[in-house]
């Protein structure tokens, strides 16, 4: 009996050693692992709206975050934006829509929140909730930015996630006002190695780049061999005026399948398919109560 | 029971005379799927050397309090522990190097290597040896993935450090992990070499 005690008592004060000095570490690193991630995610966002690392991005470029809710009351949902009123960089706070299910409005109100503020997701949460009251509970579902440039429309950019062969595949989507495809980039994906993981290649990638919206909605794969003028165009092998006018031939066509991996192909083609359709008919809803309601916003 | 060997000795035996890859023939997976780049090999090969030191150094201090009939548990745990903390501090400060190692960095807590320098010596040896008895082993095992990726490095890609040195890939197969048993086991033949050569010209 003492015996087991004594293990038993060792164990768990090694256990507790343990657990102290990797929390001790985690909390000293977590932080700058979140600045890594927010990095490269900006890196990528960049990237995608055609701005390289050494390039300066333009001044007059700014993006604006729009957040969406599920307000819940036990009975009914409405789904709730929080959008900012001023323009980048000012702080004129955030005013939080409500609309119902069918696209009706329900109800605008402001909630004073700073920029930085409205990025960390907690004081965000406890902002609109404090706003809603206790009868509501507000759910955070996602995020989409828009990006202008001098106050002009040029891009939205897309954070989503849709379930691959294995795990959720997480990518960054970006559309250009008419909500064609300016380019994606998976940022976490747990893919089979040499089958799957091809979805990061360009010649998969760039199949979507500059598909027009009307093309998207009914976007299917096809399996058939990639054809290799296409190939070399979507890999950039040849000079870029030619790959441009084959990419341009080839911007009605379906997504060609990656040879062995036909369920990643069209996990990563239905999922941009949803998130565009979804996405332009919720801001399409969005504008017209926007623009009903008289409420402004700075894109 | 101390070990009579000075610290430099402890060192050495590390990365000669047992060396764990070329001698010991432990942590093969790595050692063969890790190594092929000499980059790659030099960044689990210093991940492998915290992670021996430290552990190495945390069970000789333990020694008396662990109980003998559960050391394995113990071992795993300390391992597991110091595996953690590498790979956050990894994360935090070398992004770079993380986004290509980090599946790696987590598997070295399954490392033979590791946990046998705890069973055979820190485990009884005071904790200035078992110190010096962790940097040989953990440098022994930086260069065996280095002279590894050299090797398969410079035969697949025709490449030293990522830089273009013969202009040509001669051999691409050494890229494959398969490969990797073949350098390892010509390595271990000239090692053998080596010391059977030195051994015979003391004996004259």
């Amino acid at each position: 009996m003492k015996m087991i005690l004594t293990i038993i008592f060792r164990l768990t004060v090694s256990c507790l050693i343990a657990g102290t000095i990797m929390g001790t570490t985690f909390v000293f690193t977590n932080k700058a692992k979140k600045a890594n991630e927010h990095a490269r995610e900006e890196k990528v966002m960049y990237g995608l709206l055609g701005f390289s690392d050494d390039q300066e991005s333009a001044e007059e470029l700014a993006l604006h975050e729009i957040f969406r809710y599920i307000v819940s009351d036990g009975v009914n949902q409405s789904i709730g934006y929080l959008l900012p009123t001023g323009h980048h960089g000012e702080d004129a706070g955030f005013s939080f829509v409500q609309l119902g299910l069918e696209g009706d409005f329900l109800d605008s109100t402001v909630i004073p929140l700073t920029e930085e503020k409205a990025r960390e997701q907690g004081d965000r949460d406890a902002a609109v909730q404090a706003a809603m009251g206790s009868s509501k509970t507000a759910r955070f579902v996602d995020q989409v930015m828009v990006v202008t440039e001098d106050g002009n429309r040029q891009a939205y950019l897309l954070a989503g996630k849709f379930p691959g062969y294995k795990t959720n595949i997480h990518i960054i989507l970006a559309l250009d006002p008419a909500y064609s495809i300016i380019g994606f980039e998976v940022m976490e994906h747990e893919e089979d190695p040499g089958l799957g993981a091809e979805i990061e290649q360009d010649y998969f990638k760039n199949q979507f780049k500059r598909k027009p919206f009307e093309k998207i909605k009914q976007l299917q794969v096809v399996k058939e061999p990639l054809p290799d003028e296409y190939y070399n165009a979507l890999e950039g092998k040849i000079e870029a005026a030619a790959a441009e006018q084959i990419m341009l031939q080839y911007s009605d066509s379906d997504i060609y399948a990656i040879t062995g991996s036909t369920i990643s192909s069209d996990a990563v083609t239905s999922g941009i398919r949803g998130m565009t359709k979804k996405f332009a008919y919720r801001l399409e809803t969005l504008e017209q109560v926007l623009e009903a309601e008289q409420i402004g916003v700075p894109f | 029971m101390a070990t009579d060997k000075s610290s430099f000795q402890l060192v050495a035996n590390g990365i000669l005379k047992e060396n764990p890859i070329f001698k010991l023939a432990l942590s093969m997976c790595p050692a063969v799927g890790i190594s092929t780049t000499v980059v790659n090999g030099l960044m689990l090969g210093t991940a492998v050397l915290f992670v021996q030191v430290f552990s190495s150094v945390t069970i000789s201090l333990l020694k008396n309090f662990i109980h003998p009939r559960i050391r394995i548990p113990t071992y795993t745990l300390t391992i597991a522990t110091w595996v953690t903390v590498i790979d956050l501090s990894l994360a935090a400060y070398f992004p770079a190097a993380y986004a290509k190692m980090g599946i790696f960095v987590k598997i070295i807590v399954a490392f033979a290597i590791i946990t046998m320098r705890l069973e055979m010596f820190a485990c009884k040896e005071p904790v200035k040896s078992s110190f010096w008895d962790g940097l040989g082993m953990g440098l022994g095992f930086m260069v065996g993935m280095v002279v590894i990726g050299f090797v398969r490095e410079l035969l697949g890609s025709g490449a030293i450090l990522g830089y273009d040195v013969l202009g040509f890939k001669p051999l691409l197969f050494f890229i494959l992990p398969s490969a990797g048993f073949f350098v390892v086991g010509l390595m271990m033949g000239f090692f053998n070499w080596i010391e059977t050569y030195y051994a015979e010209r003391k004996k004259r």
